[in-house]
């Protein structure tokens, strides 16, 4: 028998003081993006600034697969985490496993959005793409083994990871117990369902860690396999995905802890030590990502041929040099001040500088994302056409905006309906009786 | 009979997802001809992620599934 002294779930059923306006605002801004992509739908890609490259001198991606690749690469750090989490038994980072997860899952399914947001004709593309598409492809291994076979992976982890927490959410919560009774299908948390339970995440984790890293690779190679596009073509692009996916996914983590810490009161579990071990995982990547982007500066500029050059020279003090410089400046400031957090004592237990840094390569993250995905289009022409612009168009922004609320808002209802951090388990009777 | 359903979707999954890569989606090699492009069975690409979902199913089946006799203890 389980005794009920756990309060749960944790805030849910409860309304935060804003929390009505803030929902009115996040359901606003959706609105607005659902507006935007009417006008696209019954007015055509015109509405957008995209426009064909070389004889419309324009870029056919634009913000919309910007953000299909930040996304993507949001997702890679949550369900990167939660893996590594179980698998190697980190136990002191439960706490921020389901936000993890959760973030996954969100991110994954805005990238799914934001793909048919840039089809002209989404139900023809979804439909030719699994009649047609060749699994050997990256833009197949992007666009689908991403979407379907790695969302669904998570969202299976997600679900089975939750089932004990839905249990016990059934035993105390006085609402919405049909949710929590369909969520935990059953689950009793005996000894034999935890043993099945642990074996079967630890299996999903061991598998879920290749196609991660093969999903997130391939995203890489939908650029860096172009050999006819100056800027794309290397082979750094699907590591430098990845590392990258990781910085600005933990980065995003790190925002979310700091905010479920705060407005859940969260202290006891989201430690000091859990931000720590994100400031030092931050750094590592950071380190790794600089060196990343000054080889590839150094191999463009030294031995790089002259179109290469000319994309190069673009980004470093042409047209996109105040994103390319805005953007490696802020990865640049949090490193510094992930250095400055751990070398001084006074700030080593605060974790507004790893909030901070979360924001920050987050900002740099979208600007470098931006830059791999535009100027080889404008300006990485080897035909002999003029040098293209793009810029974004009202609805692609409105239609992005749109896109975050909803995501946001999916994030604060989860929250709300279901405890984001893992609950502790409650001690059981023949547990009680042998202390 | 949890346990070999379980084993029986990972097994089919992972040979739909080989039958559908290196048999019925587009043949691999050197594109020369038109049919590099074109998957040999319609569809083949869905089989490749239906495949992928099966193997992953099968930790919703390992969990879920009642297997007397084993729960019980």
């Amino acid at each position: 028998m389980v005794t009920r002294n756990v309060t749960l779930p944790q805030q849910a059923g409860r309304s935060p003081s804003g929390w009505y306006a803030t929902i009115a605002v996040l359901v606003a801004l959706i609105a607005l993006g659902i507006y935007a992509y009417s006008r696209e739908l019954s007015e055509g890609m015109a509405v957008t600034g995209m426009r064909n490259i070389g004889p419309m001198g324009g870029a056919t991606w634009g913000l919309y697969i910007t953000f299909v690749v930040y996304f993507v690469g949001l997702s890679f750090a949550g369900i990167s985490t939660a893996a590594v989490i179980r698998l190697a038994r980190i136990d002191r980072l439960r706490p921020i496993s389901r936000m993890a997860e959760l973030l996954t899952v969100i991110t994954l399914a805005l990238a799914g959005l934001a793909i048919l947001a840039d089809l002209g004709q989404p139900l023809r593309g979804i439909v030719n793409l699994f009649r047609y598409a060749r699994p050997q492809s990256p833009f197949f291994g992007t666009f689908t083994l991403v979407i379907s076979g790695y969302l669904f992976a998570s969202l299976v982890y997600l679900y089975l990871d939750g089932r004990r927490d839905a249990w016990l959410s059934e035993q105390t919560a006085e609402r919405h117990l049909g949710f929590y009774r369909l969520w935990a299908a059953g689950y009793r948390d005996t000894p034999a369902e935890r043993e099945r339970h642990d074996r079967a995440t630890f299996w999903l984790a061991i598998a879920i860690v290749p196609l991660l890293v093969t999903a997130h690779s391939t995203l890489g190679f939908v650029f860096g396999l172009q050999v006819g596009r100056p800027g794309w073509f290397s082979a750094l692009q699907a590591p430098a995905f990845v590392i990258l996916a990781g910085v600005s996914g933990l980065g995003m983590l790190a925002i979310i802890a700091a905010a479920v810490r705060r407005w859940l009161h969260r202290e006891e579990e989201l430690t000091v030590a859990i931000f720590r071990w994100l400031s030092t995982a931050l750094t590592i990547l950071l380190l790794t990502y600089l060196y990343l982007v000054v080889v590839e500066l150094l191999t463009n500029l030294y031995t790089g041929s002259s179109r290469e050059r000319d994309v190069m020279s673009e980004l470093l003090f042409g047209e996109y040099a105040w994103i390319y410089w805005g953007a490696v400046g802020t990865f640049v400031i949090a490193l510094v001040l992930l250095l400055v957090r751990a070398a001084l004592p006074s700030l080593r237990s605060a974790v507004w500088p790893v909030v901070a840094v979360g924001g920050l390569v987050n900002l740099g993250a979208i600007g470098k994302r931006y830059l791999i995905v535009v100027p080889s289009q404008t300006k990485g022409t080897l035909l002999p056409y003029d040098e293209g612009s793009y810029t974004p168009a009202w609805t692609e922004f409105a239609l992005i905006i749109g896109l975050i609320a909803l995501g946001v808002l999916a994030y604060l209802l989860f929250t709300r309906y279901f405890p984001i951090v893992e609950l502790p388990r409650p001690a059981t009777s023949e547990e009680k009786e042998a202390r | 009979m949890r346990r070999g359903i379980v084993v029986l979707m990972v097994v089919v999954g992972f040979v739909l997802q080989a039958t559908a890569f290196f048999f019925l989606a587009a043949p691999l090699g050197t594109p020369t001809a038109v049919r590099f492009s074109e998957p040999r069975l319609p569809f083949a690409p869905l089989l490749f992620i239906v495949g992928i979902m099966l193997v992953f199913s099968a930790a919703l089946v390992y969990e879920l599934l009642p297997d007397r006799g084993a729960d019980e203890g």
